[in-house]
């Protein structure tokens, strides 16, 4: 850390968006715009083709966009919008992944949580949970 | 999309990764060097998504043609967002906003290339 104080005496939570949670919310912010980007090609091209992997790509890139803004605001409330859509990223990415490896026959077409988020070297997987530790580390004391 | 200047893309991008990266380990905020090579990173990063979106307007057309054009407009804008980004809190975690930024760049640049690829 910078040694620096970036929050003013007596405040009651330290912001999600300071210090290494803008490296965080780097993150977020490029899998939001990958994750939305690719969804949106896949939904408005061959929605046919794999209609269920096409709508959990939307929904990832929904959660990441809602997850980067949260977490870049950094207030009292969109703390709990932030630990709702990082609940929700971690459960989705362990069923598909889970879910996605047992019955690879449901996603035809990968999805971004595809085996764990394999195709994005795993970061899927990770980053929910380094966003949760990070929720957990910047609570209020 | 001219191969060879991608690959210039990829080698600029690295390096300002493992730029970001070291600052973040020795604790500094980006410098003004540092700053600018990303800014360079940035204008060969928009140079070739112009070329490659008049080789599309040409007549190019690679596989996934939604995708490519999705990528091409998705590399120029990571740069300066990192860049405004990094600069309004100005410590180590900075350098490693512009480093993800990076990466971001690299990581697209190698998929567009596998995209362009068989382009008829």
């Amino acid at each position: 850390m910078t040694g620096v104080p970036t929050q003013p005496a007596g405040s009651e939570v330290r912001s999600t968006n300071r210090g290494a949670g803008r490296a965080l919310v780097a993150v977020y912010g490029i899998f939001a715009l990958a994750a939305t980007a690719r969804a949106s090609v896949q939904l408005l091209t061959r929605f046919e083709q794999a209609p269920l992997a096409y709508l959990l790509s939307a929904l990832a890139g929904v959660i990441y966009v809602v997850a980067t803004i949260t977490l870049a605001r950094g207030t009292h409330t969109s703390r709990r919008i932030a630990l709702i859509a990082i609940i929700i990223e971690l459960v989705g990415v362990v069923s598909v992944g889970t879910l996605s490896v047992l019955y690879p026959e449901a996603f035809p077409r990968a999805t971004v949580w595809s085996a764990y988020g394999i195709g994005y070297g795993f970061v899927p997987l990770i980053l929910p949970i380094v966003g949760l530790a990070w929720l957990w580390h910047t609570r209020a004391s | 999309m001219i191969e060879a200047l991608a690959y210039v893309v990829i080698a600029l991008a690295g390096v300002a990764v493992i730029w970001g990266l070291v600052t973040a380990v020795a604790n500094k905020p980006p410098g003004k060097a540092q700053l600018l090579f990303a800014a360079g990173v940035e204008i060969v990063t928009v140079v070739q998504s112009i070329i490659a979106a008049a080789k599309l307007v040409a007549g190019a057309r690679p596989v996934e043609l939604a995708t490519t054009i999705a990528y091409l407009i998705g590399i120029v804008i990571l740069i300066p967002i990192a860049w405004l980004w990094a600069n309004v809190e100005r410590s180590r975690f900075s350098g490693m906003v512009l480093a993800v930024a990076a990466l971001g760049v690299l990581a697209m640049t190698l998929r567009l290339l596998v995209l362009w690829a068989p382009a008829s």
